[in-house]
């Protein structure tokens, strides 16, 4: 596969602190990515400077080949890069379905679109998020779960090639994560690209073709989930050193 | 059941404006002038709408575009010897332009700030149209009189507001069933989300107070006509701004009849008030809006959707409430 997205030396500082530092990855057509590491190591930061919320202060994003720092955040949707908001944001005021549409409406496809295909795209996206049966529900209403899957909808709506995830799963149940799982698997099959933050472990594990781990805003480690969770300083980072020595110690693994 | 209630819609719409359209023949100048001022102040409230209701921003200096429609009218006519209809759209497409001009900075502006900023703009123009030559200054502008018999002249600015009340009514209702409403919406109802999802927020808030602009400088223009003579105090009184915001709010802001019954239910209380209690008019009056907004602090129209509409009612079966 082609590389879709080229994250090449970014850095990010709030004033001294260096959010993001010299952040170094491609991500490739078609992969899920897994993005993971403790709070406050910058993933929301890095979600952020891809989208054009921030701005990266050094370094360079290309997006199938185009260089995107600087660009706006609704250019950027246009150009294909959707995403989730890990404090959700939905239209309050809007039922569900309308919701949907106005992603339908604008993002990478929208302009060329009536009301009446707006609102079928829409029912098709809910279908997919499987909150379809809500659609006439104003979005106050809903549960997080729903909010949840509902922002997932509305970020597909805008036919985006890469799907920024953050922490989508945050706060559901077991039975809750599973359904969000099987979602982004059919998802990743209709051929869009996905970058998930998310702290539960399993369920990055379980999905990711690889995995970023950031740490204090660098790149601690980019592999396989296997190799990813019996690296050393991964362990260190999320355990703790005791951990890692009484591992040692003990000769398990 | 729907569809019925669609016809139902249609009716009353249907019938109100048959009974707007026959009442001049069956009453007096008085109340023919009164309803004009109800009409204008619909405009008003209507065109305000389009910002406000849908993009949530209040501009409480709108009534600036209303002084300057008023005085592009005049001059056009005086000066540069236009007749009225082309004075009057001229003008209206100048208040477009305009909004478009200060609106790309003040439009970024958020809430209050927004407020503020608009009546700056407002206070400013009424300056300079106090201090220059062109709209003669402080001493007012003397427009030309309409060439017609008195009564025909109270028909054709009955009509001529009536007919401004209708099309920006129905402006408002094709954006809110536009891709503009969708944008305005998910602007008003978070604009961080709304970016996210490709919408050029900047552009649809100027567009909407573009066209805002547009109709409350039509609105204008037939004022000034109208009234023949106007000065900078009159046609940039903040106070216009005021009473068409609360007409607003009252009716229901985000609604295609709120304006309506805002206008309506203010200007109606203001004269059987005033000829009631004439010392204390404006105390009865502010009591009343004080009463209304505590009690249907979102307007008629939400109120009654709440209270009223089908769908309460079922959900109040529902919890069984009823």
């Amino acid at each position: 596969m082609d590389v879709l997205l080229e994250v090449e030396n970014v850095s990010k500082f709030f004033g001294g602190l260096g959010a993001n530092q010299n952040l170094t990855f491609n991500i490739e057509g078609g992969e899920i990515i897994g993005l993971i590491g403790p709070n406050g190591s910058g993933k929301t930061t890095l979600i952020n400077v891809i989208t054009g919320n921030y701005t990266a202060d050094s370094g360079r994003i290309r997006f199938i080949g185009r260089d995107i720092v600087g660009l706006t955040p609704y250019v950027i949707n246009r150009l294909g890069i959707a995403r989730t908001y890990q404090v959700v944001q939905p239209f309050v005021g809007m039922s569900v379905l309308e919701n949907v549409a106005t992603g339908a409406l604008f993002g990478r496809s929208g302009k060329n679109r009536t009301l009446k295909a707006g609102l079928e795209k829409a029912n098709e996206v809910l279908a997919l998020c499987r909150i379809v049966d809500k659609r006439n529900e104003l979005v106050e209403n809903l549960t997080i779960a729903d909010v949840k899957r509902l922002e997932i909808a509305k970020a597909m709506a805008t036919d985006p090639h890469l799907l920024l995830l953050d922490e989508v799963m945050a706060g559901l149940s077991p039975k809750e994560i599973d359904d969000a799982l099987e979602i982004i698997a059919k998802i990743n099959k209709m051929g869009v690209t996905l970058l998930v933050v998310e702290h539960v472990m399993k369920a990055v594990m379980a999905i990711s073709h690889r995995v970023i781990v950031l740490h204090q805003g660098k790149l601690m480690a980019i592999g396989n989930p296997e190799a990813i969770v019996k690296d050393e300083q991964v362990i260190k980072a999320y355990l703790g050193e005791k951990y890692v020595t009484r591992r040692k110690k003990s000769g398990g693994s | 059941m729907i569809m019925q209630e669609k016809w139902r819609v249609y009716l009353i719409i249907g019938v109100f404006l048959l009974i707007l359209i026959i009442l001049p023949f069956m009453s007096n100048k008085y109340w023919i002038r009164i309803f004009t001022t109800i009409f204008m102040y619909t405009t008003l409230a209507q065109a305000t709408n389009i910002l406000m209701g849908f993009a949530g921003l209040v501009p409480f200096g709108n009534v600036v575009f209303f002084g300057i429609g008023a005085y592009l009218t005049g001059i056009l006519m005086v000066d540069f010897g236009l007749s009225f209809f082309p004075a009057l759209i001229f003008g209206a497409v100048v208040c477009f332009a305009f909004a478009s001009v200060i609106g790309y900075p003040i439009l970024k502006l958020k809430g209050h700030y927004f407020a503020i900023a608009t009546m700056g703009v407002s206070e400013a123009i009424k300056q300079i149209a106090t201090n220059i030559q062109i709209t003669r200054g402080g001493m007012g502008f003397n427009l030309p009189l309409i060439p017609l018999k008195i009564e025909a002249a109270y028909f054709f600015f009955y009509f001529l507001m009536f007919s401004a009340m209708v099309l920006v009514t129905l402006a408002t209702y094709w954006i809110s069933r536009s891709r503009i409403g969708y944008a305005l919406r998910g602007i008003m109802s978070n604009e961080e989300g709304a970016k996210s999802l490709g919408i050029n927020t900047a552009y649809y808030k100027l567009v909407a107070w573009g066209i805002s602009a547009f109709f409350t400088g039509i609105a204008g223009g037939i004022f000034a006509y109208w009234y023949a003579y106007i000065d900078p105090p009159s046609v940039f009184d903040i106070g216009i701004a005021v009473r068409f915001i609360i007409m607003l709010l009252l009716g229901g802001a985000g609604t295609i009849i709120g304006p309506f019954l805002g206008a309506f239910f203010i200007e109606l209380l203001t004269e059987t008030i005033w000829s009631k209690f004439l010392f204390l008019h404006l105390g009865v009056l502010g009591a009343i809006i004080v009463l209304v907004v505590i009690f249907m602090p979102k307007g008629f129209m939400w109120f009654y959707r709440q209270r009223f509409s089908l769908s309460a009612l079922l959900e109040n079966v529902r919890k069984g409430k009823l």
